[in-house]
């Protein structure tokens, strides 16, 4: 018996979306648009990290040594830096770095002319091999202090700390925002679905009338609003795809400072949770606009 | 069958709509609730059927006290009460067969069963070839016989019906209350709320009366 019923309450949700397929159309497109607005969110906050990450991983490092170290010393802390295998080193000497300085100054440079002898130390720039993130660069440039003959280790400590501050400001105004966008998606959602149930409302009536239980009225509307949503997720998982494929190209090229970002993409798994995602808000959907008749 | 003791109901701000109402109607029994608009026929009818719960009082359905049932317990005590009413309440985008099968739908029926039943319904009431239609193509003596083969198609022990006749042409009065009467002749205890006097005076049973919420007569 549970099943004949489970089948008529399936058959009768399908019949139902196929004979009013206007408020049925209207709370997919709901559910989908929601969805879509939800997900592109959370890509473009997951770009914009990473975007960040990868400015804070370019951070190279300028070590100045003591004025008074020999050539030959600096050269070998060079040779020992980049025997570690995952530094470029390029040593620059007082002489080379009075020389960019001058570069630097164009006409002014003939300032420099006037010294009685280079104020500049030797230095080693060091730029990782592979981007870093934000701790391991602190921890490389107390690592580099450490080394005899060493006087200060510059690593853009101000820029990256904002970098930080700006990635832990983001992350925050993104679980907010999302939760915002969450929040008035599923309050749209169950106003949308509580519409089509309005529609049937002589519908829920008749069914009590005739003893049906709290259940029974329930189920069908249940079952059409996780068909709705999971709808609804199908053509918001299609719209991302569709908006990765065409439009994220386009906008990267647009865009030169962000090159060499990879945007966070749709990976089947996200796919699968945002069809799960969009049944389950059609099903609560309709649970709260049903229930809602049924007290009446 | 039916057992009211000193039912009151009352809404807030307002006379009461139902005013200490003691009555027994017995197994079997056929009686009109008459009385003006506003008189509380219609009250009474929905707190047969737990659509309300008195204020104060009693109401025995069977020996049981139904303000006492829980809102679980509501559903299976309509599966055994037939309801109909003026405006027919079918649903417009179901078959004719499909509004009889779903009083059978929430018993768990099979398919094959509803159908056998409410066929045989239709027919009882004269509409069988009209199975496939949707009930906007039924004359309006058409639907109420739809409404009343849906309220009597699971053999139901107890008929409401509230102004069964009240939005029919009076040429069609006299089928519709056929129907209720064959359904009283086969054992279903029939209550029928009216306010038209003439119906009263062809089809002598017997008739409560109310007005201002009040039991005026009983005879």
């Amino acid at each position: 018996m549970i099943a004949h019923v489970a089948w008529r309450l399936s058959r009768r949700a399908a019949v139902n979306l196929w004979r009013a397929p206007l408020p049925s159309l209207v709370s997919v497109l709901t559910i989908g648009l929601a969805l879509f607005i939800g997900t592109t969110f959370v890509l473009g906050i997951l770009a914009a990290r990473s975007l960040l990450t990868s400015w804070g991983a370019q951070a190279s490092m300028t070590l100045f040594l003591d004025p008074a170290m020999p050539d030959a010393r600096a050269q070998a802390i060079a040779q020992q830096l980049r025997a570690r295998g995952d530094l470029d080193v390029h040593y620059v000497t007082p002489a080379a770095a009075l020389q960019r300085l001058r570069g630097d100054l164009g006409e002014l440079g003939s300032a420099l002319d006037g010294l009685s002898q280079n104020p500049l130390p030797p230095s080693l720039e060091i730029r990782p091999q592979k981007p870093l993130p934000g701790p391991t660069a602190r921890v490389l440039a107390a690592e580099m202090g450490e080394i005899e003959g060493v006087r200060d280790v510059e690593f853009g400590r101000e820029w990256l700390e904002k970098l930080e501050a700006l990635g832990r400001g983001l992350r925050v105004f993104g679980a907010g925002a999302l939760l915002a966008v969450i929040g008035a998606a599923l309050v749209v959602v169950a106003n949308t679905i509580r519409l089509a149930v309005y529609a049937r409302r002589d519908e829920i009536e008749i069914m009590k009338l005739v003893g049906a239980t709290d259940g029974y009225v329930r189920a069908p509307f249940l079952m059409e609003g996780a068909l709705q949503g999971l709808l609804g997720a199908t053509m918001a998982v299609g719209a991302v795809l569709g908006a990765q494929r065409w439009i994220l190209p386009r906008a990267a090229q647009a865009f030169a400072f962000a090159a060499g970002v990879t945007a966070p993409h749709l990976l089947p798994l996200h796919a699968a949770a945002l069809l799960a995602g969009g049944a389950l808000v059609g099903f609560f959907g309709s649970w709260l606009a049903v229930s809602r008749f049924l007290k009446a | 069958m039916i057992q009211l003791r000193r039912v009151k109901k009352v809404y807030p701000g307002d006379p009461p709509v139902l005013d200490n109402i003691s009555l027994k109607v017995d197994k079997g029994e056929f009686i009109w609730l008459t009385g003006p608009s506003g008189a509380g026929k219609s009250t009474l009818l929905r707190l047969l059927f737990c659509a309300e719960q008195p204020t104060s009082g009693q109401i025995l359905i069977g020996g049981r006290n139904i303000g006492k049932l829980g809102q679980a317990a509501i559903p299976f005590l309509r599966r055994n009460i037939g309801i109909v009413f003026q405006d027919f309440k079918l649903l417009e985008n179901r078959t004719v067969l499909e509004n009889v099968g779903y009083a059978l739908e929430v018993l768990g029926a099979s398919d094959a069963e509803i159908r056998e039943r409410a066929r045989k319904r239709l027919d009882q009431v004269g509409l069988a070839h009209k199975c496939a239609s949707l009930p906007r193509r039924l004359s309006g003596g058409e639907q109420q016989r739809v409404a009343i083969a849906r309220a009597l198609v699971n053999e139901p022990t107890i008929l409401l019906a509230d102004e069964p006749t009240g939005n029919l042409d009076p040429s069609l009065t006299d089928s519709i209350l056929q129907l209720l009467f064959d359904a009283n002749a086969r054992g279903t205890t029939v209550v029928v709320a009216t306010h038209d006097r003439g119906l009263l005076q062809r089809w002598h049973r017997r008739t409560v009366g109310l007005e201002h919420g009040k039991l005026v007569f009983d005879a």
